[in-house]
């Protein structure tokens, strides 16, 4: 992937990409911490593996969606050290734009479909 | 590390096995988080979960593993083919054996490379070896998967001790505490003699070391061989200590083993032969090693060099019969 790709060539973002930007947007968090907290916003429904996570992260890496913070070890777990991850400019960007995007189909379904309801 | 306080221990080992499928960049920068990641979950699932929930939750990361080790693998040919790169038909190879043989359990595919077991298992026999049989997969699993302890006359697949970048294959002889010793070739164990139906004897030069065994080192005893002699020698025979084993080939006269190198630390065993899924002649030295001359050399013999009735053939564990007698 090109390293300065402009927000819109990357949209729509797959599930995972914006599930994991969204739970980079208030802190920084390890892969475990991500996992836990995009099966949080999803109540249980994205349950990423980690080959999925982490090849996820990769991309979102090459592309500058996230960057690697410094490794330290998560005071809730244990001792052990875990490498953080944190969004970018031009992540928070593309999660705005990709949560524009699916508002606006929301409202446009809504308006559809309230016809045939019931 | 945590291992001991999680009932997924033998899962966790499983994954790290199963990470050699992606693509060997991939699992330098991101194995050890994947492990991680694994780790923690499994540890707060078992917190509060049951069985069912972990069994669950294996499943998806097996499926997990399954689509991403394709999406990775497909990312680096791509790449390699818009840099003009041919693409390396070995690894597509060795991420595709291990998804025909490692999905079910856990087996790992290995090639004969010696006729130290001949009789039994042949230059150019690859094998699958099952590594859950040995490995104690804790104490959840112990009763989903199948587990036994080694036993005499197990075939077992091993890393060298003096090596572990090496694995042998080798049969079980003597376990911790039992009295070994060689005369004239046949093994004598605890006093008894065996016979031995398994064995191959095709040596036309008697050689004292060798067929009379334990006597003294010679120039072909390795350092822990010595070791052996100096510490494990009983009145002429050799005892194996706790958490030891003692492991001779079935072709008695031209093997190197236990006799020459030492006991084998029962935490080198990696499992037991499962079958032989293809057993294909050709020189030792092109087995270790796809090279394109050997690639080039099975695209055109396949058909006649493969020996087609060893196919799927199982090496058999086989005790010995003990038989009164010797001292």
């Amino acid at each position: 992937m090109a390293k300065h790709q402009s927000p819109p060539e990357l949209l729509p973002l797959t599930p995972p990409v914006f599930h994991i930007l969204l739970a980079l947007a208030e802190e920084e968090r390890h892969g475990y911490g991500i996992m836990q907290d995009v099966a949080r916003q999803t109540d249980g429904a994205l349950q990423l593996g980690p080959g999925t996570l982490y090849g996820c992260l990769k991309r979102m890496l090459a592309a500058g969606l996230v960057e690697e913070s410094e490794e330290r070890p998560d005071p809730a777990l244990d001792d052990e050290r875990r490498r953080y991850y944190r969004m970018t400019a031009l992540g928070k960007r593309l999660v705005r734009a990709e949560a524009k995007r699916l508002a606006g189909a929301v409202t446009v379904a809504m308006a559809r479909l309230a016809g045939e309801s019931a | 590390m945590t291992s001991e306080s999680n009932p997924m221990g033998g899962f966790c080992r499983l994954y790290s096995v199963l990470l050699y499928a992606y693509p060997p960049e991939f699992r330098r920068q991101y194995g050890r988080l994947m492990e991680q990641l694994l780790r923690d979950r499994c540890r707060d699932l078992a917190r509060r979960s049951g069985v069912l929930t972990l069994l669950r939750f294996a499943g998806q990361v097996i499926a997990d593993w399954l689509r991403t080790t394709v999406r990775e693998r497909t990312a680096v040919w791509s790449a390699g083919r818009k840099l003009g790169k041919r693409s390396s038909v070995t690894e597509w190879a060795g991420t595709f054996l291990i998804y025909l043989f490692a999905t079910a359990t856990l087996v790992q595919a290995y090639v004969i490379p010696t006729p130290s077991m001949e009789g039994n298992l042949l230059i150019g026999d690859h094998i699958l070896v099952d590594r859950m049989v040995f490995a104690d997969p804790g104490p959840l699993g112990r009763h989903i998967l199948p587990y036994r302890d080694v036993e005499r006359g197990d075939i077992v697949v091993f890393l060298y001790p003096e090596d572990v970048r090496e694995t042998y294959v080798k049969r079980i002889i003597g376990l911790p505490g039992d009295r070994i010793r060689l005369e004239n070739g046949r093994v004598v164990r605890n006093g008894r003699r065996l016979v031995e139906p398994y064995t191959q004897h095709t040596a036309v030069q008697p050689d004292p070391y060798r067929d009379n065994f334990p006597l003294a080192p010679e120039a072909s005893t390795t350092p822990r061989g010595r070791d052996m002699f100096q510490h494990h020698v009983r009145s002429g025979e050799v005892v194996v200590p706790p958490g030891m084993l003692f492991a001779l080939g079935d072709n008695r006269e031209n093997s190197a083993d236990s006799r020459y190198w030492g006991f084998v630390p029962r935490e080198n065993v990696l499992g037991k032969p499962l079958l032989v899924y293809w057993s294909y002649d050709a020189p030792t030295a092109d087995l270790q090693e796809w090279t394109l001359d050997h690639v080039v050399d099975v695209a055109q013999h396949f058909f006649t060099r493969t020996r087609w009735k060893r196919s799927f053939l199982v090496p058999r564990s086989q005790p010995a019969e003990e038989v009164g007698g010797a001292r």
